[in-house]
C-alpha cells in the first residue's frame, strides 16, 4: 500500500482585517508500486499514433513513430489491457484488429509490434476522432487504471472544430493521456488542451530521433504509477470561497475549474495517477475575516485513494496585530506564484508576439526572463535564451530575436509551465 | 534565615525550624518557615479542598487539543483535529479559559482575551469550607519572556498550595488577639508563599535549561482570614476592596514605570499615554532583582467583594471610581454569586478589546454570614 504525506508552507498570519490565506501544500508519495499489479485493480494503455499525410514528409517521422511505439510495447508490463490506434481521417484499430483491447503477453506483443511495422501515412488529422475512439476502448476495461499516449505531428483539419472538445467532456475522467507533438507543424494550445482535460504531460519532440527515448520514458513512468487514482480534497469554511486549487510542480496546472463539491463545504479536485514523486499544490482561500487573535482553519487538505483519506493538513489563520509576522511572505508560496506568473508571461508574450505586437511580447518575455533568472530556473532561462536576447535578467530588458528556430519558441510555450522546486529550509 | 530568627507566628515565642508545634503555646506550625523553593508545599492542615496546586506546580496546564464538543463561536461541531467543522475555529483549550469556584463564596475566571494567541495569566484559589480563610493568586506571564504561561501558573499554585499549608493562627483568647498580630501573621505567611512562588517561576526555567530571558510573571495573592484581607504583591496585577457601601479601596500600588510617572507629577491619564507605563518593576523569576512582595491590609467592617485581577481587566476601569462602578453594575445582576460576576467582568473586557489576557478572581465577604467553628473565639 502507498504511503502519502502531506506537509503546509504557509505564514498563516493575517493583519487586522485581511482575509487571503495562501499556502503550499506538499504532497509526497511512497511505495506506490507498479501499475496494474498493486491489487488494486488492472491497468490499460493505448498508444495513439498518428498517421496522417503528414507524417510522411519527412519519412523520418513515421519511421520514428514505428519505432517509438514498439519500444513503448516493450515497457508495458506483461498482463496489463494495450491497444494500439493509427489516427488519420478516422481512428483505425493496428491492434487488436477488432476494437477491443488485448492482454500483453509475449505473443500479442510480437503481433501488435509486426502490425505496426505494416503502418503507412495517409489522410487528415482527427485528433477529436482518436479521443473518442480511445473512450471507447478504455470503457471495455472500465475497472483499470487507463493511461493513454498520443502522438500527433500536425494541427486538426480532417473533423469539425466542434469535435475535439465533445470528446473531451467524455473522455475527462475516463482515461490520462500524455500528449506529445513531433516536428513544428502541430498545435501547442490544442495539445495543451488535451493534456489539460485529460491530466497528462504535454512536450515537443524537436527530432524525430528522440521520440523512442520518450515514448519509453513516458510508458515506464505510467507503469510506475502504482496509485491509480488520488484526489485533493479541499475543506473551506462557512462563507469562505476558494480562490484557487493550482498544482505548481513539478508543472503548473490550474485545477480549479476541476473541482467537484462533495459536500456544502467540500470540493475535491483530481490529481491522477501517482507514482513514488512529490507534488506542490498552492491552495488560496478568502475566508471571512475575524477578530484579532484569533486562530481559524483556512483550509483542511486532505489526499483521498479509493474514498479514504491517506494524508491531511491543515492551513491556518491567525489574526495577529504584530507586523513582524503578517507581513512575511512563506518563500514557498512567493515562489510558486513567481512561477505561475513566469508560465503565464511566456504564454501571453508568446501569443502577443504570434499576433505581431512585438512591444507587449518583449515586455512579457523580459518579467519572464527577470523571474526565471530569480528563481533559479535554469531550463526556462535557456528555452528563453533562444527566443529572445537577454540584455540584463536582473531587469528583465530583453530583444525578440530575429531568426527563430519555430521548434524552440514551441518548445518555450509547451514547456514554460515547468516550475523549479523551491529549496527546502533544513 | 538562621533558627535563631524564627518565631511561632501565634505566641512570637522561638521556635525551631523543625518544630511541628510551638513549644510555648501549642499551635500547630507549618513545618518550614523558609520553605526551600524546590520544594513541594506541604499538604494542607487547615481542611482546605485540595486546590489544582497540590499537583506538582511546575506543571502546565497541556494545551491539549479539544477534539470533540461545539463550537463556542458558531455552534458547528468541533472535528477530531481541534477546529470547527463549519466555521473552522479553533476550539478553546482549557489553558485559554478556565474558571475556578473552591467555595461558594469565592470564584475566579482566567481568559485568553481575544488578542493574544496564548493565555499567560494564571489564577489559583482556595478556601477552608468554614470560611474562615479565603486565598486569591493571580500571575500575569511576561509575554517577551517565552513560557511565562507556565512561570505564572507554577508561582500562583505555588503560593495557593503553600497559603492553605498554614496554620490558622491557634486559638487566643480574644483579649489577646489583636489585629496587629494577625497582620503580622499573615505578613510573614505571605512572604514565605511569595518565596514559594517565585521558585516554582524558577524552577519552570530550570526545566527549560535556564534560557537567556526566563519565564518570569507578576504575582498578587490575597488571604481573606476572617475580617482581615492581607494582599502581597510584585508588579502590576492588582487587589481591590469594594465594599458594599463605604470608601472602596485599591489596595495594591502597581510596580511600574506608571507609578513612577504618577509620582512624578504626571496625570494619570498622561501616564497611561506613555508607552512605559506597563514596564514593570517588580516580578517573579530567575532574572527578578527584587522578588520580595509589598504587602498591604485591610479590615473588613461590612460586606464586600474582594477583586484581585490583572491588567487585562483593569486597563479598561484603571481608576477606582471606574472599578467599583463596573462591579457595582455588573454585580447587581449576578448577585453574590462570585462565578458569573467574574465571567461577567471578563466578558466585559472582551467586549472592550480583549487586549491581553484577563483574570477576574473575587471573594464575597461578608462578617456577618461567618460561620462560627467551634473552639473558635473571634473578637
Amino acid at each position: 500500500m502507498a504511503d502519502f504525506k502531506a506537509e503546509v508552507f504557509q505564514n498563516e498570519f493575517l493583519a487586522e482585517g485581511a482575509t487571503d490565506v495562501h499556502a503550499v501544500v506538499s504532497v509526497t508519495c511512497t511505495n506506490a508500486g507498479t501499475a496494474g499489479q498493486s491489487g488494486q485493480g488492472e491497468a490499460a494503455e493505448i498508444v495513439i499514433v498518428d498517421t496522417s499525410g503528414s507524417m510522411d514528409m519527412p519519412a523520418s517521422k513515421i519511421v520514428a513513430a514505428r519505432r517509438a511505439a514498439k519500444v513503448a510495447l516493450g515497457e508495458i508490463v506483461d498482463g496489463t489491457w494495450f491497444a494500439v490506434i493509427s489516427g488519420h481521417s478516422v481512428a483505425q484499430m493496428v491492434y487488436p484488429s477488432h476494437a477491443g483491447m488485448a492482454k500483453m503477453t509475449d505473443v500479442t506483443r510480437r503481433e501488435a509490434t509486426h502490425m505496426i511495422d505494416a503502418l503507412r501515412a495517409g489522410g487528415a488529422t482527427a485528433i477529436g476522432a482518436w479521443i473518442g475512439a480511445a473512450t471507447e476502448l478504455f470503457s471495455q476495461v472500465q475497472s483499470a487504471q487507463r493511461h493513454a499516449i498520443l502522438l500527433t505531428d500536425g494541427k486538426i483539419e480532417g473533423e469539425p472544430a466542434s469535435a475535439l472538445p465533445q470528446a473531451l467532456a467524455a473522455a475527462q475522467g475516463q482515461f490520462q493521456c500524455d500528449c506529445r507533438g513531433i516536428g513544428s507543424d502541430w498545435v501547442v494550445d490544442e495539445l495543451r488542451t488535451i493534456a489539460d482535460a485529460l491530466l497528462g504531460t504535454v512536450d515537443i519532440i524537436a527530432k524525430p530521433d528522440d521520440l523512442e527515448a520518450d515514448f519509453e520514458a513516458m510508458i515506464r513512468t505510467s507503469m510506475s504509477r502504482g496509485v491509480a487514482d488520488a484526489r485533493l480534497r479541499v475543506w473551506a469554511p462557512q462563507g469562505s470561497e476558494v480562490l484557487f486549487v493550482r498544482q505548481v510542480a513539478p508543472t503548473v496546472e490550474d485545477l480549479t475549474a476541476k473541482a467537484v463539491q462533495v459536500a456544502p463545504l467540500v470540493r475535491e479536485f483530481p490529481t491522477g495517477a501517482w507514482s513514488d514523486e512529490s507534488r506542490d499544490y498552492h491552495v488560496a482561500v478568502r475566508v471571512p475575516v475575524a477578530a484579532l487573535g484569533n486562530e481559524r482553519l483556512a483550509a483542511r487538505v486532505e489526499v483521498v485513494v479509493n474514498d479514504e483519506v491517506v494524508a491531511k493538513s491543515l492551513v491556518k489563520a491567525t489574526w495577529s496585530a504584530d507586523a513582524n509576522l503578517t507581513t512575511r511572505i512563506d518563500p514557498a508560496v512567493a515562489h510558486y506564484t513567481g512561477q505561475a506568473q513566469l508560465a503565464d508571461a511566456i504564454q501571453k508574450g508568446l501569443a502577443a508576439k504570434a499576433a505581431g505586437d512585438d512591444r507587449t511580447a518583449t515586455v512579457l518575455l523580459g518579467e519572464a526572463a527577470k523571474i526565471a533568472h530569480e528563481s533559479g530556473n535554469e531550463d526556462t532561462t535557456r528555452l528563453l535564451s533562444k527566443v529572445v536576447d537577454v540584455v540584463d535578467a536582473e531587469t528583465g530588458t530583453v530583444r525578440l530575436k530575429s531568426n527563430i528556430e519555430r521548434t524552440d519558441e514551441m518548445a518555450l510555450d509547451t514547456r514554460s509551465t515547468k516550475t523549479t522546486r523551491i529549496r527546502r529550509q533544513p | 534565615m538562621t533558627d535563631s530568627e524564627l518565631n511561632c507566628p501565634a505566641c512570637s515565642a522561638p521556635i525551631a525550624a523543625d518544630d511541628t508545634f510551638c513549644e510555648a503555646c501549642g499551635a500547630q506550625l507549618h513545618g518550614s518557615a523558609s520553605p526551600d523553593p524546590g520544594s513541594l508545599p506541604q499538604s494542607p492542615s487547615i481542611g482546605a479542598q485540595p486546590p489544582a496546586a497540590s499537583e506538582d506546580v511546575t506543571a502546565p496546564i497541556p494545551r491539549t487539543t479539544v477534539t470533540s464538543g461545539v463550537c463556542a463561536q458558531c455552534g458547528g461541531r468541533i472535528l477530531e483535529d481541534g477546529f470547527c467543522g463549519t466555521c473552522g475555529t479553533k476550539a478553546r483549550s482549557p489553558r485559554d479559559h478556565w474558571s475556578e469556584q473552591p467555595e461558594p463564596w469565592i470564584g475566579g475566571v482566567c481568559d485568553k482575551g481575544i488578542v493574544h494567541t496564548a493565555n499567560e495569566d494564571a489564577m489559583a484559589l482556595a478556601a477552608t469550607p468554614d470560611g474562615s480563610l479565603s486565598i486569591l493568586v493571580v500571575c500575569d506571564g511576561v509575554t517577551s519572556a517565552p513560557h511565562s504561561d507556565r512561570a505564572a501558573l507554577a508561582a500562583s499554585r505555588a503560593a495557593c498550595s503553600y497559603l492553605t499549608s498554614v496554620s490558622l493562627p491557634a486559638p487566643t483568647k480574644a483579649a489577646a488577639k489583636s489585629v496587629a498580630a494577625e497582620v503580622s501573621y499573615w505578613t510573614e505567611a505571605l512572604q514565605a508563599a511569595t518565596t514559594e512562588a517565585n521558585g516554582a517561576a524558577v524552577g519552570v526555567a530550570h526545566t527549560l535549561g535556564d534560557p537567556a530571558e526566563p519565564p518570569s510573571c507578576t504575582y498578587v495573592a490575597a488571604v481573606v482570614a476572617d475580617s482581615l484581607i492581607t494582599v502581597a504583591w510584585c508588579g502590576d496585577s492588582r487587589a481591590y476592596w469594594l465594599p458594599d457601601s463605604g470608601a472602596a479601596r485599591q489596595l495594591t500600588v502597581d510596580h511600574s514605570l506608571g507609578t513612577e510617572l504618577i509620582a512624578s507629577g504626571k496625570s494619570p491619564a498622561e501616564a497611561e499615554a506613555d508607552p512605559a507605563f506597563h514596564t514593570i518593576s517588580r516580578w517573579l523569576g530567575a532574572d527578578s532583582v527584587d522578588h520580595s512582595p509589598e504587602i498591604a491590609s485591610q479590615p473588613i467592617d461590612g460586606p464586600g467583594w474582594l477583586l484581585v485581577c490583572s491588567d487585562g481587566l483593569w486597563n479598561y476601569a484603571s481608576a477606582l471610581d471606574e472599578m467599583r462602578t463596573l462591579v457595582s453594575d455588573l454585580g447587581a445582576a449576578t448577585g453574590d454569586d462570585p462565578l458569573p460576576l467574574a465571567a461577567a467582568l471578563v466578558d466585559w473586557a472582551n467586549a472592550a478589546g480583549g487586549h491581553d489576557n484577563i483574570t477576574a478572581a473575587l471573594a464575597r465577604c461578608d462578617p456577618s454570614l461567618r460561620l462560627e467553628p467551634e473552639g473558635k473565639s473571634r473578637g
